[in-house]
């Protein structure tokens, strides 16, 4: 068997591998939570929608509630000082400013959209929001 | 193949590319299908393949990924544009990076083996790679910033999401060397007009689909 073969054999082997691990790992460690948890304080969505009245954002069509009044609901003091995690089911992930959020919804399939950010902002099946310092 | 010639390709490839990911990348995010990984492992990889063997100059596939990346952002539908254009153009560095680095010449991949091997890994390099550079890069070009946290958290997930287009890569990357075999060769006076003519029609028709969307 040449070089050749033995690079090409074993690098497939290893990302095969590698891709094959990643793939127990996840399915180990996926949050099957039907609630959110925000700030620490723990919601079911027809709760949030039954305490914040819902808005639309007409040109991405979508209808939710303000990730903004949400975070008030959940009592952050000075919420304009702080950072914001939105975290999947799937661990997807990404932090978002004060001013992200103002421009945010959640809608009632707990999927979050933004008017001023790309849709890789839009995390699906959100479980949590953490309060960071900045 | 002199350069005149070379470039004509890399503008009707990666038109063509460009053109798969913004009309036929559509069609299947609209039927559920998994448009990221068939889009790469088939159509990308597919078509970054087929000129590795008619082109075999450097930056070839760096040249695709750009007009490819180019005319995906020309189409802001079907998904986050900005994220698959950067996708794009990074899966066309990936790809030209990972063949110079195994070997540049396709005469030592003569088994369908090695073949499939060399598929396997770049299906999974090209896809992973994609995946993570427009995960670092579509938040620095927005307001809110990149925050590496939040890529380490979900690193489980996109190495995890390499596996498909690994195993369909498999079977795309034979498939294209195979296609060099056939006697497909355009003489001169025919190649310069059928170049000129996909990457043509391909801009044409993904403007036409913009105006259309936008206007219906």
């Amino acid at each position: 068997m040449g070089k050749a073969n033995i690079v090409l054999t074993l690098g497939a082997l290893s990302v095969l591998l590698l891709g094959s691990i990643s793939t127990l790992y996840i399915t180990q460690t996926q949050a099957k939570t039907q609630t959110l948890t925000i700030n620490n304080q723990t919601y079911t969505i027809d709760q949030l929608f039954t305490q914040i009245t819902p808005r639309s954002f007409t040109d991405l069509n979508a209808n939710g509630i303000a990730l903004d009044d949400l975070i008030r609901l959940a009592g952050v003091a000075t919420p304009e000082d702080h950072q914001y995690t939105i975290i999947g089911a799937d661990g997807y992930q990404k932090t978002v400013t004060w001013d992200n959020l103002q421009h945010g919804l959640l809608t009632r399939q707990r999927q979050t959209v933004f008017s001023d950010l790309p849709k890789a902002f839009n995390v699906r099946n959100v479980t949590t929001i953490e309060v960071k310092a900045p | 193949m002199n350069h005149t010639k070379t470039i004509a390709g890399i503008l009707a490839l990666g038109s063509l590319w460009g053109f798969a990911e913004c009309i036929i990348g559509s069609w299947l995010r609209d039927a559920n299908l998994p448009a990221g990984t068939i889009m790469t492992a088939v159509f990308a990889i597919g078509l970054l393949t087929l000129s590795k063997t008619i082109f075999p100059q450097r930056g070839t596939q760096i040249g695709m990924g750009l007009v490819a990346g180019t005319l995906r952002l020309l189409n802001p539908f079907g998904g986050c544009y900005i994220c698959s254009a950067i996708a794009i153009m990074a899966e066309g560095a990936l790809f030209e990076l990972l063949w110079t680095w195994v070997s540049t010449d396709l005469r030592q991949l003569q088994t369908l083996s090695l073949q499939c091997c060399l598929g396997i890994i770049t299906g999974y390099i090209v896809y992973v790679g994609g995946y993570t550079v427009t995960q670092i890069l579509t938040p620095l070009l927005s307001t809110a910033g990149f925050d590496p946290a939040n890529l380490l958290a979900f690193t489980p997930q996109i190495l995890a999401s390499g596996l498909l287009p690994a195993f369909i890569a498999a079977a795309t990357v034979p498939t294209a060397i195979a296609l060099r075999r056939l006697p497909l060769t355009l003489k001169d006076p025919v190649y310069y007009p059928v170049t000129a003519a996909t990457a043509a029609a391909s801009w044409c028709l993904v403007i036409a689909n913009t105006l259309i969307l936008l206007h219906p």
